[in-house]
């Protein structure tokens, strides 16, 4: 069995971090949001719980991007500026995705230290981090205290538009968790990604040599 | 030698009538005349005041018995009066020459009123003995002069008397010197029970309470201090159109002195109404009666607080409100009307920053307080009036009032009516066209209507919350009995948010209110036209809350439909596989 060190320390932690934070800010939030339909906590431990979780992500942000830009490795995020490699790469991972997979065909993408994400991976989590969760942190902190941030809040337009970008990013976030861990369970074997995240080694399946 | 002297001298004497005696005759003839007119001079007014003297000497029969100082007469409502004249005092008056029977002429000694049956009381009596007065001094005479035309005119009017004694009537010229220092002039006719009738039939007292006077603050002042057209020689007739115009009228005169508070005053709702036609609104004379001013502090007590004559059922509240038992208590700086709404300066406070101010500016640390336990508290205090938490038992809702977004400052009906070039009764219509309750897309179809091109505004909606009513906002209580739950707002089944309302403000602060239909806060048209007003949970998009079901089901369906598919096509991965282990095995 062939093992590559996949995701380092660093990594394991802040991805554990936001996943934690993830599931329960996204509880919180539709405590916050549907008082009337959910009992579990109070208000106020709602949103105190949510705040605090808030910042924890916020920092955590700060981990994974001084992390990969120090390291270097944020090149693994970067699609190819190659085009035409990367619709054809794109294009081949959505088509095994699709069909591949069905017809126990191989991956096409061979995940390595320094080429982590196959192209879709990066379209996907490029946006993500450089622009999703940085919108989400963004709108979440000018919500914390709507008064000190009044100004930056009437230059998006007003607190509801900011708002409503918040909870459009939380909708975005919790059915993307769904697609999130169901991937997770798409390695050779259904857990070998996920153990991978814990131990940071990621098994390869075995290739017959002729 | 002797006769010889006898001769000069009878020669000398002879020569001395010759020469003095006509001087003397001359001197004689001359000056008898000057002394009969100076003895007559001197002798006349003896003469004459003898004359009239002997009149009241005339009347001694009727002295023989009211000189006694005892002597008095029991009416028929058992009223007594003394009828006593004292002989001393009348020969003073300026009625001194006449008898006792010139004024009181059907009194003889054959029709003497013994009988006490005779008049029914005092004033009967004297207003049957001043009936005599008209003899000399005539209607017309009286007329003349405003005062006494009003008098005389009464059907009740008081009897000459009152004001000029029977048997002391002295000349007016000798009343004025002595009077003109104080109010008692004027006294002399106002202390009596005299009213005017005003052009619509109302009757305004004029008469005035000389003790009240002189309890009031003002009693150093003379009459003509405040009511400067009238002095001893001028008296105008003044009819006005009711009582009411002639207080708004009269008020104008506490200017004079009180132009700081008039000014104050000038710039309140009160006046503003005044100046509306409304003349139910207070002036000066309202609150601080007209001859009964008192010092400040007679207006900030409980039972001396002016406000309660037109808003007696607010005060019913205040007075069961933490601050009225306070108050009624006795505490020192617990706050009566005047301490948030202001004495002079009433302005219109509803849902007002200024009323905020006037809350914390005795609970100073209120902000400081409500920071220990509540999440940004400053905002939540800027955003709720502060009877929503601490008036338990009130109606709540969410008053939505337009702002100018670069100012800051409220967008007024008057500005709203200039930029939609309506008026006053159209501007409801163009708010609410179904008058059924605003709704979503009327809400936002004004705002961009006021935001077009070309009206130079832009304004936008911000709501606040607050109690339903004014009334409401002085049942504060006890602060255990405060709002202090989350939920109580943080939530869509919160009473608040059923309760929508456009309020629109006038320039002078007061409000006119378009109900607006609860859905207005979480339509998609809030987006725009509400997009200053959120409140977590309460205020949550409809659309958003579909959008986000329809998302996480979406989110869902791509694992389930892989797995599927999956599922489906594994006998087609179990053939290949079993393919591959054959060919292997050939091998």
């Amino acid at each position: 069995m062939k093992k590559i060190y996949l995701h380092p320390l660093p990594i394991r932690i802040w991805h554990w971090i936001n996943a934690i934070s993830f599931i329960i800010l996204i509880v919180t939030g539709l405590q916050i949001r549907y008082r009337e339909l959910m009992g579990l906590m109070k208000f106020k431990e709602a949103v105190d719980i949510h705040n605090f979780l808030g910042f924890v992500l916020i920092f955590n942000f700060f981990i994974w991007l001084v992390y990969y830009i120090f390291t270097g490795k944020i090149k693994i995020y970067i699609p190819p500026l190659n085009l035409k490699k990367f619709i054809m790469g794109s294009l081949k991972q959505a088509r095994y995705y699709g069909y591949g997979i069905l017809m126990g065909e191989p991956n096409p993408h061979h995940s390595s230290p320094d080429n982590k994400f196959n192209p879709m991976q990066q379209m996907a989590y490029l946006a993500i981090m450089m622009l999703l969760i940085p919108l989400q942190l963004g709108s979440g902190l000018l919500l914390w205290d709507a008064k000190m941030f009044a100004d930056w809040i009437n230059l998006v337009g007003g607190i509801k538009i900011v708002d409503t970008v918040h909870v459009f990013l939380f909708l975005f976030f919790t059915s993307f968790i769904f697609v999130h861990v169901y991937l997770a369970t798409l390695g050779h074997t259904a857990t070998a990604h996920i153990k991978a995240m814990f131990t940071g080694y990621e098994e390869l399946e075995e290739e017959h040599s002729h | 030698m002797s006769e010889e002297k006898a001769e000069k001298i009878s020669g000398k004497s002879a020569l001395g009538l010759v020469i003095f005696g006509p001087i003397l005759g001359m001197l004689y003839v001359c000056l008898l005349p000057l002394i009969a007119l100076m003895t007559l001079l001197l002798v006349l007014p003896e003469l004459a005041s003898a004359k009239k003297t002997d009149i009241l000497e005339n009347s001694s029969i009727c002295m023989g018995c009211h000189s006694s100082p005892d002597f008095t007469k029991t009416f028929k409502n058992k009223e007594k009066m003394s009828v006593f004249v004292n002989e001393k005092d009348f020969k003073s008056t300026v009625h001194r020459f006449l008898s006792c029977t010139d004024c009181h002429q059907s009194i003889s000694l054959d029709n003497h009123p013994g009988s006490a049956d005779a008049y029914d009381g005092k004033n009967a009596f004297a207003v049957a003995a001043a009936a005599a007065c008209k003899n000399c001094h005539p209607e017309a005479q009286l007329k003349a002069k405003p005062n006494h035309g009003f008098i005389a005119n009464k059907t009740n009017a008081p009897p000459c008397t009152v004001c000029h004694g029977a048997h002391t009537v002295k000349r007016i010229s000798e009343w004025k010197p002595t009077l003109s220092s104080n109010n008692q002039y004027c006294l002399t006719c106002h202390s009596q029970k005299i009213s005017k009738q005003q052009k619509n039939g109302e009757m305004l007292s004029l008469s005035i309470d000389p003790s009240v006077l002189a309890a009031s603050v003002h009693n150093k002042h003379a009459c003509s201090d405040c009511h400067v057209e009238y002095t001893k020689t001028s008296h105008p007739v003044k009819q006005f159109d009711s009582n009411r115009k002639h207080s708004i009228s009269v008020s104008e005169a506490c200017k004079k002195c009180h132009a700081e508070k008039h000014k104050a005053v000038s710039e309140s709702i009160h006046a503003k109404m005044i100046s509306e036609g409304n003349l139910k609104a207070p002036v000066c004379t309202d609150c601080h009666g007209f001859h009964t001013v008192g010092p400040k502090a007679t207006y900030e007590t409980m039972s001396g607080v002016p406000c309660r004559k037109c808003h007696e059922d607010i005060f019913k509240i205040y007075s069961k409100s933490v601050h009225g038992m306070a108050k009624a208590k006795g505490t020192h700086n617990a706050p009566l009307c005047s301490s948030c709404h202001f004495a002079h300066e009433v302005k219109v406070t509803s849902m007002s920053e200024k009323i905020k101010g006037a809350c914390l500016g005795c609970h100073k640390d209120a902000e400081a307080k409500h920071t220990k336990w509540l999440p940004n508290a400053s905002l939540h205090l800027s955003a709720i009036s502060c009877a929503a938490c601490h008036s338990p038992g009130s109606g709540k809702g969410i008053y939505l009032r337009l702002y100018d977004q670069d100012t800051g400052k409220s967008f007024t009906e008057e500005q709203m009516l200039k930029i939609l070039g309506t008026t006053y009764e159209g501007l409801s219509n163009k708010i609410d066209p179904h008058g059924d309750g605003i709704e979503s897309d009327e809400l936002w179809s004004l705002v961009s209507k006021m935001n077009e091109k070309g009206t130079n505004a832009k304004v936008t909606f911000i709501g606040r919350m607050d109690v339903s009513t004014g009334s409401e906002a002085h049942q504060l209580s006890f602060k255990k009995n405060a709002v202090k739950e989350c939920e109580n707002c943080h939530s869509q089944e919160s009473e608040f948010f059923k309760n929508v309302t456009v309020a629109i403000v006038k320039a002078d602060g007061r409000l006119t209110r378009h109900k607006a239909k609860s859905e207005v806060l979480g339509s998609m048209f809030s987006l725009l036209s509400l997009k200053q007003f959120y409140v977590l949970g309460s205020t949550r998009l409809k659309g958003l809350d579909w959008l986000g079901i329809l998302m996480v089901f979406g989110g869902m369906s791509v694992p389930l439909a892989h797995i599927t598919l999956r599922v489906l096509t594994s006998p087609i991965r179990e053939a290949k596989r079993l393919n591959k282990m054959r060919k292997e095995d050939k091998r």
